[in-house]
């Protein structure tokens, strides 16, 4: 507890009566200690140092010195004063209690400037601002290296034309496909299917004529051309990426239904029935001599009624 | 502009007191003014905050596994885009902790602020410096080359020799009695969980504590002098901070241009002609160990386990052994004696440790 | 309470100086150094080093200005009239270089005799008591890097004292005892480093430190420079040429047209050859 405990509204007496009560208490920041008090006397507010107090009762404050002295101190200034709720001055209210009211602490001089204030917060948010800022670029770049990776457009052998018995029927070809991921060299399965078309059916397939493959560039880098008889489509559906089936619909005959939401393609991959927002995603297909056959597992985005690459 | 944000203010006041906040977390004065040598803890911070976000970043390609630790590092390096900016802002980072570890303690310590009534914010330190060390011996194995590997398997050798709890400590660090992928395991889960989290609760609390008992300010001056200059943590002192942090973050960038992150070859059991070594500031103990009089069982103990001991006992005896409250340190000879023995040994030490590397082939 | 300018210590005047005025003008060197390093060019020999230095000088003399003002303010209650920078910076880097050039001999003569001395007494020492090598390291450090620093702190002091003096000679020479008390001077020069128009500072400060970003952004380059050797850069793809079949076809025609000539000279001349060649009987 701080030595000297007066209280706000106490009557204040000098040795030659009464004069006046306590309207403030001034604490010193330092040493946690009462340093003034203030003394409303003949209407004015005087700033008394507390070495001046003689004693401190309940209800009143004896003072050593007389009226006429404590006239000639120094007027309060309340600009030059915060109260010890505008600042965090550890332990003060702890050692200091004022009751009614607040207990005053000297303004710091620096402090008061506006315009310095101001320019330092604002330059604290600047440069706060400004630290970060060399990183933004390289850890965008960073976290996007994978996310438009470039397009795979390996030839992948699937299978042989032998499987295929029978025309305008979907004959699924399922085949390993190894590849880079990030550090692993990793191995799935994955499936296409292939059908040997008529050409009613290529006529469906190819109604604005050959197909071409372009890379990101742009360029060309196969074209399907519409006389050839085989035409290999996606595994996945374009409705949101489920793998499809070759079935007897009961009224359809044999369709491509894939079972996730019941979207129905012809054997050309036509939209019979379902939410499919495009035909079935054809695939740049070669058939060697021997047979073989060939793709480049092209994937478009799903649920899109245009074709956008993405893989 | 001004009104809006004013309106705002208003409205968040009205419901949290965002007046009183401000003015407990901003309306701090600083007795003698806001100083450059009080930045080293907010220093820490910044620098907490880069490694973690760098960390994360990393943490988008890396794999923990014995079998990937490596290939995926080296992904890192060669592969993503600005990715050996980042991992050696990481690694560069990491040092600039240590190195601002030691500039702090060094300020306490000099300034005498550990004294009464600042006991409890200094053991909780010395608890934040085993953490950031234990954070660089963790990091340290992850990129899983000869390097990585070694010096780990030399450190946990080390903690073995530990009295009693030794073997324990150096089975539940290896995850078995060799490292192996529980090793990688667990030094990747203690890194990046149990460190993290240990440092946020105790650096919160050591927070709390020094705002309870104030800044103790400079050692010397009048209080004429300490009110003349006296002003709040914001905005000046927060200036300060921040200007410190931004030289620190481009000295730390550019650390990591002059010298990016090389690895060696991928860790193998046979040492081969790599010769193990520690990170840079566990160099100056592992020279210790490498003195004949600290040769044998009992030497080893003594240079590995009892003299580091000691001296953390010490340091955290510290506060209650000095109860002198003669804070200004030209007036503290053995303080100040004391610590430029300890500083200039770890030196000597370290520089001699870097010396004895030509005398191993 | 003022400290006269006699009463002060050259050496404590001119360290206050040099260690403030080398902080202040830390971080601006650091934007420099770094995008040199960006631009992969050593900040600390060649071009590089020029450039820095270049830059430095007028950092230095800012940095300097500012503080010394500050100082004298404060600490000595002068107030100078004029650049105090210009005015001291070059005097402090004038006995600086002389004091580097010393120091390059001085410092190096010390180590190199101290570095035999302490080879010589060890092998002498080794004769009668064994050392360890990792014992004998740490005392050949200490026994020539204890002489070496003791020179460097004493030329270190010397150039302290020297510049410490013409400091003084300046503030008495240039500055005028101010009247105000401390709380008024400590008022003023914490005054100077707000600026008159703050919002124009601010906004050419940021203007200028995000130009300087995306310059940083431009020149570091996006993988790394120290490549590791089992990683080698990936080979640039031979651009393809696009094969024409017309072409290629009347290429291959014009070459077996050709050939074909060739062959019809070759089995004319052998004809022209054979026919002397065998006369009948």
């Amino acid at each position: 507890m701080a030595s000297v405990q007066p209280k706000i509204k106490s009557k204040v007496r000098c040795v030659d009566g009464e004069i006046g009560e306590i309207v403030h208490v001034i604490a010193d920041p330092i040493s946690l200690e009462v340093s003034h008090i203030v003394v409303r006397a003949n209407g004015t507010q005087r700033q008394v140092p507390v070495a001046t107090i003689a004693a401190v009762r309940d209800d009143s404050v004896e003072l050593l010195c007389n009226a006429a002295q404590v006239a000639g101190f120094p007027e309060h200034k309340p600009e030059d004063f915060l109260t010890s709720k505008q600042v965090e001055i550890p332990h003060l209210e702890n050692r200091i209690h004022v009751e009614p009211g607040d207990l005053l602490v000297p303004f710091p001089v620096l402090e008061k400037s506006c315009a310095r204030r101001n320019f330092f917060a604002g330059f604290i948010h600047v440069i706060g601002a400004l630290i970060g800022l060399p990183l933004v670029w390289p850890v965008l770049r960073f976290i996007m290296k994978p996310m438009y990776a470039p397009y795979d457009n390996r030839w992948i052998k699937i299978g042989n034309v032998s499987k295929i018995k029978t025309e305008d029927v979907g004959v699924q070809f399922i085949f390993k496909k190894s590849f880079t991921d990030s550090v692993l060299q990793r191995e799935e399965d994955k499936n296409h299917w292939v059908i040997k078309a008529t050409p009613e059916t290529l006529k469906k397939v190819y109604p604005h004529g050959d197909i071409s493959f372009t890379d990101e560039k742009g360029e060309v880098i196969w074209v399907n051309k519409q006389t050839v008889p085989y035409v290999a489509f996606a595994g996945k559906c374009p409705h949101l990426g489920c793998g499809f089936k070759w079935r007897s619909h009961k009224t359809r005959g044999q369709v491509f239904l894939c079972p996730c939401h019941l979207s129905i393609y012809d054997a050309a991959g036509t939209v019979l029935d379902g939410p499919a927002p495009r035909p079935l995603d054809v695939l740049p297909i070669k058939v060697s001599a021997a047979g073989v056959i060939e793709i480049i597992d092209v994937e478009y985005k799903a649920g899109k009624k245009e074709l956008v690459r993405i893989a | 502009m001004n009104a809006l944000l004013q309106k705002v203010y208003d409205f968040v006041d009205e419901r949290i007191d965002l007046k009183t906040l401000e003015a407990k977390m901003m309306k701090e004065p600083i007795k003698g003014g806001s100083r450059w040598a009080y930045v080293f803890g907010s220093v820490l911070l910044f620098i907490f905050i880069m490694q973690a976000v760098t960390g994360v970043l990393l943490m988008f390609y890396y794999i923990p596994s014995a079998d990937h630790a490596y290939a995926s590092t080296q992904f890192i390096i060669h592969e993503v885009d600005y990715g050996w900016f980042i991992l050696s802002y990481h690694f560069w980072g990491s040092s600039a902790m240590v190195v601002m570890v030691f500039a702090h303690m060094s300020q306490v310590f000099l300034w005498g602020a550990y004294k009464t009534p600042r006991e409890m914010i200094w053991l909780i330190g010395l608890g934040l410096f085993g953490i950031v060390m234990a954070f660089g011996f963790t990091g340290y194995l992850l990129p899983w080359d000869q390097r990585a590997y070694w010096a780990t398997t030399v450190g946990v050798e080390i903690m073995d020799k530990t009295p009693v709890v030794g073997d324990f400590l150096a089975r539940f660090l290896k995850g078995g009695p060799t490292p192996g992928q529980m090793t990688l395991s667990r030094f990747f889960v203690i890194h990046v969980m149990i460190l993290p989290g240990a440092l946020m609760g105790l650096a919160g609390l050591h927070l709390f504590l020094f705002r309870s008992a104030g800044p103790a300010g400079p050692f010397r001056g009048t209080p004429e002098e300490l009110k003349a200059k006296t002003d709040f943590f914001f905005p000046r002192q927060v200036w300060k901070d921040i200007v410190a942090m931004a030289a620190v973050f481009l000295t730390i960038c550019s650390l990591a241009l002059i010298e990016p992150v090389v690895l060696l070859e991928e860790a193998k059991p046979d040492p081969g002609d790599y010769h193990p070594e520690p990170e840079w500031y566990f160099l100056f103990l592992f020279q210790l160990l490498r003195w004949k009089a600290f040769s044998g069982e009992f030497g080893q103990f003594v240079a590995a386990t009892a003299i580091p001991g000691a001296f953390m006992l010490l340091l955290a005896a510290l506060p209650f052994l000095d109860r002198s409250p003669e804070r200004n340190i030209f007036k503290r000879p053995i303080a100040l004696l004391s610590w430029a023995v300890v500083m200039i040994g770890i030196l000597v030490l370290t520089v001699s440790a870097i010396i004895n590397r030509e005398f191993l082939d | 309470m003022a400290y006269p300018a006699t009463a002060i210590s050259s050496i404590k005047l001119a360290w206050a100086l040099s260690w403030a005025a080398f902080w202040t003008g830390f971080p601006f060197k650091a934007i420099v150094a770094l995008l040199l390093l960006a631009a992969q060019i050593h900040p600390w020999e060649g071009t590089g080093l020029v450039a820095l230095l270049a830059l430095s000088v007028p950092i230095d003399i800012w940095a300097l200005g500012l503080t010394a003002r500050t100082f004298f303010l404060e600490r000595m209650g002068m107030e100078i009239r004029g650049s105090v920078g210009a005015g001291l910076w070059w005097q402090g880097a004038f006995l600086g270089a002389v004091m580097l050039w010393i120091a390059y001999y001085a410092v190096g003569a010390t180590a190199a005799v101290c570095k035999k001395a302490a080879a010589a007494t060890l092998d002498v020492v080794k004769k009668v008591i064994p050392i360890p090598v990792a014992e004998q390291i740490t005392i050949e450090l200490l026994m020539w890097a204890v002489p070496a620093t003791i020179v460097v702190i004493v030329l270190l002091l010397i150039w302290l004292k020297l510049f410490g003096w013409r400091i003084k000679r300046f503030v008495v020479a240039s500055g005028q005892t101010s009247s105000a008390d401390l709380q008024e001077r400590v008022r003023e020069w914490d005054d100077w480093r707000v600026p008159v128009d703050s919002t124009l500072m601010l906004v050419s400060f940021t203007a200028v430190a995000v130009l300087l970003t995306v310059a940083f952004w431009v020149l570091l380059p996006v993988t790394t420079t120290h490549r590791h050797p089992d990683y080698p850069p990936p080979q640039t793809e031979v651009v393809k040429k696009k094969v024409k079949p017309e072409e290629l076809l009347k290429k291959t025609d014009a070459t077996l047209a050709k050939a074909e000539a060739v062959l019809e000279l070759l089995e004319k001349e052998k004809a022209k050859e054979k026919k002397p060649a065998s006369p009948r009987k």
